[in-house]
């Protein structure tokens, strides 16, 4: 009864939320909002914290469909750049460039697009559901995450990306997670204050940013291959499929529902996000897959489990937010601050202070993820025709933006110092067929790790032992050691041999069990069974 | 003749240009850095008041966050390496004046010109599911078993530390110290059972006590304090007399602009200040949320940051938690 009371009350707020002024700051925010998180360098935290400023004025839920429009577009709309150019528009998108560009190479970039859209779409309204149905649930979970959980995760977002992005040898990949993390500590500590590997330089004080380093990394390595090699994207004069084959999506229900799962559970741990979130999901799908080959050469599954999670990660982030006051993300963390601006403070009373505020904002989430659908779908098939665009023309362009976004970011010419240099590194390493990715991880979760393990140190008095005693604890550290040892020839046989078909048949089971049907029609329909 | 129109001319434009200089700003965006975490006390204030002072100016302040380092260091160095043109101010507390004494940087608070909002009392509280349910069963425990109760108080050198070591000195009771970047990240820590003690502002705290995720024990001011929903909470100095030589050691949260900016541009951001705290919206905001206005600015502020600076300073030096001599600082003792 009190769950259809909700859902009354829930198709209540939409219905007030439709008004003209409303829809057009919706659209608009949107549409904003995947222009940010296109451009390499401005993420959708930075979005988020501009346009709170500009909404101070408005009513709190017109603000809020502005921060959240703002929000769920620039979390998608760093999948364009990613797909088109290989060049992440935001870190959460890392994880989509790898079937993405391999799809955009093969001439199927409105397809990916498009599948995208959807995806990214589908997975902010699952999230929605768990922000309203979960909430209670997941506020719990999210406290049992202390210092030492929280170093846990940081690490596996290291190792899992590292493991992930390697074409050759996975220690390359964790080497490169290494240097990132060697990076990151560059700077004056967080706990004491001192400073490290800064040689006297005033501007490295306060730490590497992560905005040049991605856009270094990522960026200036890409736009050299492509000029030097001429690289040509696939054919996109053909007028593509924009619109999502349902089909598709259909097939894929399983890796949808899975990834939103990861998404909204990543987003509610507190200060980690959709970066993370997109790796997780992405290395979930792809260990779990029947045929792991195809992965990094535009398989479907994996590009729909990076966007899916990636998006549900909003509505698990406002989770947190709303029922304790801690932001579950970065981007949460801003709309934090809006929220006190207009007088709303989250927390454990919200249901007193502001009666039926959680059902308002999932309503307002409700429609910026239609917002972003609808968008999506029209954007995706202008940006398609970028394509025809000389690589010539179009390279030096992205250098421009490359260089404005790394400079935009507290407008420091030094990140321009380091962007520089980073790059042209990245690009050798990328030569010798070292992935980056796995460098920018380091870069944004080495603080993570670094401060949380030797908090957790000083809390436990430099005993390691509630590391095995803690039951999330226990559980990531088994995660992390699984995923070294593995990498060890004799172990990896052993699981191929013995725990993969082991792993798989309860992967069908639980399968069967929640749809019904069995993995074998399911393959057949897939066409490689 | 020639030249004196030239020098008349050049005398003009010098003279003026201040004064088009002022009428100037601010053309474009402010940014106004807080030192500490989103969602922490000085974060919302400032959050608030930038929001008014951005209608008074016509421009939008960008309030970021560049937390961590001693005693908010990094955002203070961050803020101190830009230009002294007014289109970065700093948000920051009283716990600031620490910075230099903890090593965080080699300035005084002088390069500040400050803008005080206002404070809110500090409270400790515990975990709910710890088996401390006074003040005195605390601190007996803490002093049967020196160093095993853990307690949070945002990041070394912060008000609310400096209020642990006053408690820790005024009742001989010691706990093992553990930072965060913040109130609000100590304070889930202290939700979650990380740490069992925590010690913030009674702003930072209500939601989470009102809500029973927290246990109110004292309040660390000489009043006792009433809270909505939960009722009166008791003075620590009630059972422990001796903490009034050591507390209680106020807020003033508040921003600054670097003190060698423009004059003209420092008055313009004063008068905005000044003008933001008389709005309702932030009259309404601090009283809804346990915050008591102070709006000094000036030579007024600044004194009370120098007072501040030198008693935080000598204090921290003498409870042996400073890293830095403040005499070698130049920091007098008053």
């Amino acid at each position: 009864m009190l769950v259809l009371n909700e859902f009354f009350s829930f198709f209540g707020y939409v219905y007030q939320l439709i008004t003209f002024q409303n829809m057009l700051i919706l659209f608009g925010s949107s549409l904003l909002g995947i222009i940010f998180g296109a451009m390499p360098g401005l993420t959708a935290t930075l979005g988020v914290a501009l346009l709170t400023t500009l909404t101070f004025g408005l009513e709190t839920g017109t603000a809020m469909i502005a921060l959240l429009g703002m929000y769920v577009g620039a979390v998608y709309g760093g999948s364009y750049p990613s797909i088109l150019i290989n060049i992440p528009g935001t870190a959460a998108a890392a994880a989509t460039a790898m079937e993405g560009y391999p799809l955009a190479l093969k001439g199927q970039a409105g397809r990916a697009l498009g599948i995208t859209t959807t995806s990214s779409t589908i997975g902010t309204l699952i999230g929605m559901m768990f922000l309203v149905a979960l909430a209670p649930l997941i506020t719990q979970l999210a406290l049992e995450f202390t210092s030492i959980e929280f170093f846990l995760l940081a690490l596996f977002g290291i190792l899992i990306s590292g493991t992930l992005t390697s074409k050759d040898l996975v220690f390359k990949g964790w080497i490169t997670g290494l240097i990132g993390l060697l990076l990151s500590t560059v700077g004056r500590e967080s706990l004491q204050s001192y400073p490290r590997f800064t040689v006297g330089l005033n501007d490295l004080e306060g730490g590497i940013e992560v905005v040049p380093v991605l856009i270094g990394a990522f960026g200036i390595p890409q736009i050299i291959t492509v000029l030097k090699e001429k690289t040509i994207l696939g054919d996109a004069k053909k007028v593509q499929r924009i619109l999502p084959d349902f089909r598709v999506v259909f097939r894929n229900f399983k890796h949808i529902v899975r990834s939103a799962l990861i998404g909204v559970g990543i987003g509610s741990v507190p200060g980690i996000g959709e970066d993370i979130a997109g790796w997780v999901s992405y290395g979930t799908a792809k260990n779990s897959s029947d045929n792991p080959d195809n992965f990094g050469k535009g398989e479907i599954s994996g590009l729909i489990s990076s966007e899916t999670a990636n998006n549900a990660c909003i509505g698990g982030a406002l989770i947190p937010l709303l029922t304790l006051g801690i932001p579950g993300s970065p981007p949460a963390a801003m709309l934090l601050g809006a929220l006190m601006i207009h007088n709303v403070n989250p927390g454990p009373m919200i249901n007193f202070d502001k009666p039926g505020f959680i059902t308002q904002m999932t309503a307002i989430l409700f429609l910026a993820s239609i917002a972003m659908w609808f968008n999506g779908i029209f954007l995706a098939r202008q940006v398609v025709k970028l394509l025809k665009i000389p690589m010539e023309l179009f390279m030096p362009v992205i250098v421009i933006l490359c260089v404005i976004g790394s400079y935009a970011l507290g407008f420091r010419v030094f990140n321009l110092y380091l962007m520089v240099p980073i790059g042209i590194i990245a690009y050798f390493m990328k030569e010798m067929e070292y992935p980056i990715s796995p460098l920018v991880i380091g870069v944004i979760l080495g603080p993570m790790a670094d401060e949380n393990l030797r908090r957790f140190l000083m809390v436990t008095k430099g005993d390691f032992t509630p590391m095995f005693t803690r039951p999330v604890s226990l559980i990531l550290l088994t995660i992390v050691t699984y995923t070294i040892l593995i990498q060890i020839p004799v172990l990896k046989r052993m699981k191929d041999k013995y725990v993969s078909p082991w792993i798989k048949q309860v992967f069908s089971k639980v399968f069967v069990l929640f749809t019904g049907k069995s993995k074998i029609e399911k393959g057949v329909e897939n066409g490689h069974a | 003749m020639r030249s004196r129109i030239i020098l008349a001319l050049i005398v003009l434009v010098l003279s003026v240009s201040p004064v088009l200089g002022a009428k100037r700003y601010p053309v474009r965006d402010i940014t106004n850095v807080v030192v500490w975490g989103a969602g922490g006390g000085t974060d919302t204030c400032n959050r608030v008041v930038s929001a008014e002072m951005a209608k008074i100016l016509g421009v939008n302040i960008n309030v970021i966050n560049k937390p961590g380092g001693a005693s908010g260091s990094i955002g203070m160095n961050y803020v101190y390496n830009q230009r002294s043109d007014g289109y970065t101010l700093v948000g920051l507390s009283e716990s600031v004046v620490t910075a230099s004494v903890q090593g965080g940087w080699n300035q005084r608070m002088s390069v500040w010109d400050a803008m005080i909002i206002g404070g809110s009392p500090d409270i400790l509280s515990v975990t709910p599911s710890s088996p401390y349910k006074s003040i005195e069963d605390l601190l007996e425990a803490a002093k049967k078993n020196p160093g095993s109760i853990k307690a949070g108080a945002g990041g070394a050198g912060s008000i609310h530390h400096l209020n642990l070591l006053a408690l820790e000195k005024g009742s001989g009771a010691k706990f093992n110290f553990i930072p965060y970047k913040g109130s609000a990240p100590s304070q889930t820590a202290a939700m979650s059972g990380e740490i069992s003690v925590v010690v913030t502002s009674v702003a930072e705290q209500q939601q989470l006590i009102r809500g029973g995720k927290l246990r109110p024990l004292a309040m660390l001011t000489p009043d006792a304090f009433t809270l909505a929903d939960v009722g009166s909470i008791p003075s620590a100095f009630d059972s422990y007399p001796t903490l009034s030589e050591h507390l209680p050691i106020s807020q003033a949260i508040g921003m600054a602009i670097k003190a060698d900016a423009p004059a003209s541009v420092k008055q313009k951001v004063q008068d905005a200040f000044k003008k933001a705290l008389e709005t309702p919206a932030v009259k309404e905001w601090a009283q809804k949320n346990y915050y008591k206005i102070s709006g000094k600015t000036g030579a007024a502020a600044n004194k009370e940051f120098a007072n501040l600076e030198s008693n935080f300073g000598w204090t921290l030096w003498e409870l042996k938690a400073a890293k830095v001599n403040p005499a070698d600082l130049g920091i007098p003792q008053i």
